[in-house]
């Protein structure tokens, strides 16, 4: 007897049930997708997915403009000025990516203190607070490395002074101004370092701290509001 | 609120965990939808704000190297960088800001170490460690005074620190604020690259150092006017800096070499004008 002719609805059905049973991505994803959040939840835990938001805004425009961008002391001015002047939209893409940094630096404030107000950060939810903490200062360097890749006479003389205040510091001061400025003097290896540092390494830092961030975000349920009043009675946490 | 045993706390959460599980609403289309409209929000300002940067925009400069100026939002760029520039004004970043300021408020030499070090670790440690200081099971911040204090207390501070940070006129680093410090960094008149004056976070080592020699007014305005023939040191009259400018930053290395030791034998009001009028002091770039 010949087996009986699935319907289109079946048939869609084997590559999801194919993925599944070798990954279980599909039940993976219903799980992220409807399990329940508190039901008071309130617009003040949006400011995470801000954050998320902001940084695809970063990864993108930052890729497009690396198409262009030559950093080198020749090269890296006149590629800003190009991508500025003359690319098509490139005045964009390199605004979007200059003033997205801003909204990144402002969003983490608000999601900072939005945690803060809400003593969302107490057990068991500590490491959450510190994976957000590391991010915070990684943002914070990835603003410092970008500043000077500009190449103008701004972003050299506060890169200059940055790194001298940097070597100023006792101990460790010097040692990390020397590894910024690739030896004792601002060279043209400082530009490559910087550009490395805030396009490679520090982005992949920053990938992995997030996806730390979200899992635990996720395994321990987003606090409800400490002012609700729809919570499990004789529980506070 | 009495402190919890750890088997409470965790009896609590777990309690709290199972409710919120079973009496909440569903990520997808709830918290989607909401995360959604804030993340679009989010990019309409940023998009907005490229715009409004954009609109601003002077002509593009005909010559290589030129700035192009922007409106209120700031040019496209300026002028490309030059390690030779006599004197420029740096400023960083705005969100910066209040880690400058907080360099200047901590200006004397003995007090450098709290503002690059030791105020900004402690803030870093603290941010790291809160969960860990603050226990406590309360989460209403009306009962949480401390928390409290800090919540209204870091903003107004860091927003004050920001302020005055955009303020202030930009004094290459220096610890004492004076602005011949500016003149003698590298962004000025370039005297950091020989010498080592702590104040001004200079540690070249072509020249004496200057901490150590300390010298007096006179001889510092002799020496910067006319150099010394046969050393390093040049005249920087012949040089071309203005009798203004050496008369600034000869009263600044009078007064802060050696961390400020004679800072009360040379008289700063009387060099104020001469700084004031080599645009030292932040007014002029
Ligand atoms: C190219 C290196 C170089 C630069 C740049 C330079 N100096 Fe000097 N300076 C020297 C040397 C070398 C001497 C030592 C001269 C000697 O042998 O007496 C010196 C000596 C001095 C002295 C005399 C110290 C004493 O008490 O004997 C003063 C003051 C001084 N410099 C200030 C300045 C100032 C201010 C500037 C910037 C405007 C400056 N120098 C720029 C190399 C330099
Ligand atoms: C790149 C930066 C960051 C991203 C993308 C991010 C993302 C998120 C997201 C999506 C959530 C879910 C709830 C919400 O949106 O409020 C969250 C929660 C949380 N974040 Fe962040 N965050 C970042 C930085 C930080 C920082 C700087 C801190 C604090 C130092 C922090 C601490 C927390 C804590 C404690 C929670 C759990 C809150 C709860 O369960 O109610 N995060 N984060």
């Amino acid at each position: 007897m010949a087996p009986p002719i699935p319907s289109p609805k079946e048939l869609a059905q084997i590559p999801v049930d194919w993925i599944e049973e070798r990954s279980g991505l599909v039940s993976g994803h219903k799980y992220l997708l409807f399990r329940n959040v508190p039901k008071d939840i309130s617009w003040l835990q949006t400011l995470g997915s801000g954050l998320i938001t902001t940084f695809l805004i970063q990864a993108t425009t930052g890729v497009l403009l690396a198409m262009y961008y030559q950093p080198t002391p020749d090269g890296a001015f006149s590629s800003i000025q190009y991508i500025t002047d003359t690319a098509t939209l490139g005045w964009m893409i390199r605004g979007m990516h200059k003033w997205g940094s801003t909204m990144f630096v402002i969003l983490l404030f608000l999601h900072m203190g939005r945690v803060f107000l809400m003593g969302s950060y107490k057990y068991p939810r500590e490491m959450t607070w510190v994976t957000g903490a590391v991010l915070f200062l990684m943002v914070m360097f990835m603003s410092l490395t970008g500043y000077l890749l500009v190449f103008d006479q701004r972003a050299y003389w506060a890169s200059v002074v940055a790194i001298n205040i940097n070597g100023s510091a006792p101990i460790l001061g010097p040692f990390i101004a020397e590894f910024l400025k690739v030896g004792p003097e601002f060279s043209q290896h400082t530009l490559s370092r910087f550009y490395s540092l805030h396009m490679l390494a520090v982005p992949g830092g920053i990938m992995a701290f997030i996806g730390l961030h979200l899992w635990l975000v996720i395994r321990l349920g987003v606090s409800s509001p400490p002012w609700s009043k729809h919570r499990a009675k004789a529980g506070e946490v | 609120m009495p402190r919890m045993t750890a088997r409470e706390r965790r009896e609590a959460y777990q309690r709290e965990y199972q409710f919120q599980k079973k009496t909440g609403k569903p990520f997808f289309p709830y918290a989607v939808l909401h995360d959604t409209i804030t993340s679009l929000v989010v990019v309409a300002l940023i998009m907005g704000l490229t715009i409004l940067w954009h609109s601003g925009f002077g002509p593009a400069p005909t010559e290589a190297g030129g700035e192009r100026p922007g409106g209120f939002l700031g040019p496209a760029y300026e002028a490309q960088a030059d390690p030779g520039t006599a004197s420029y004004d740096p400023r960083p970043e705005w969100y910066f800001f209040f880690l400058f300021q907080l360099l200047r408020i901590f200006s004397t030499p003995e007090l450098l170490l709290f503002g690059t070090i030791i105020v900004p670790t402690m803030l870093m440690v603290l941010m790291l460690a809160w969960p860990f200081l603050d226990r406590g099971p309360e989460r209403r911040v009306s009962r949480r005074p401390v928390s409290m204090a800090l919540a209204i207390g870091t903003p107004i501070v860091l927003l004050a620190l920001t302020w005055s940070g955009s303020q202030a006129p930009a004094v290459g680093g220096a610890a004492s604020g004076h602005a011949g410090a500016a003149l003698f960094a590298d962004t000025g008149l370039g005297c950091a690259s020989c010498h080592t004056l702590k104040d001004a976070g200079a540690s070249g080592t072509v020249g004496p150092v200057l901490d150590t020699l300390n010298p007096d007014y006179k001889t510092a305005l002799d020496f910067i006017t006319n150099g010394k023939a046969g050393t390093a040191m040049q005249s920087y009259k012949a040089k071309g800096a203005t009798a203004d400018q050496i008369a600034c930053v000869a009263s600044y290395v009078a007064a802060w070499a050696n961390g400020g030791a004679k800072a009360a034998s040379v008289d700063q009001a009387k060099y104020a004008a001469a700084c004031k009028a080599a645009g030292a002091d932040g007014t002029t770039k």
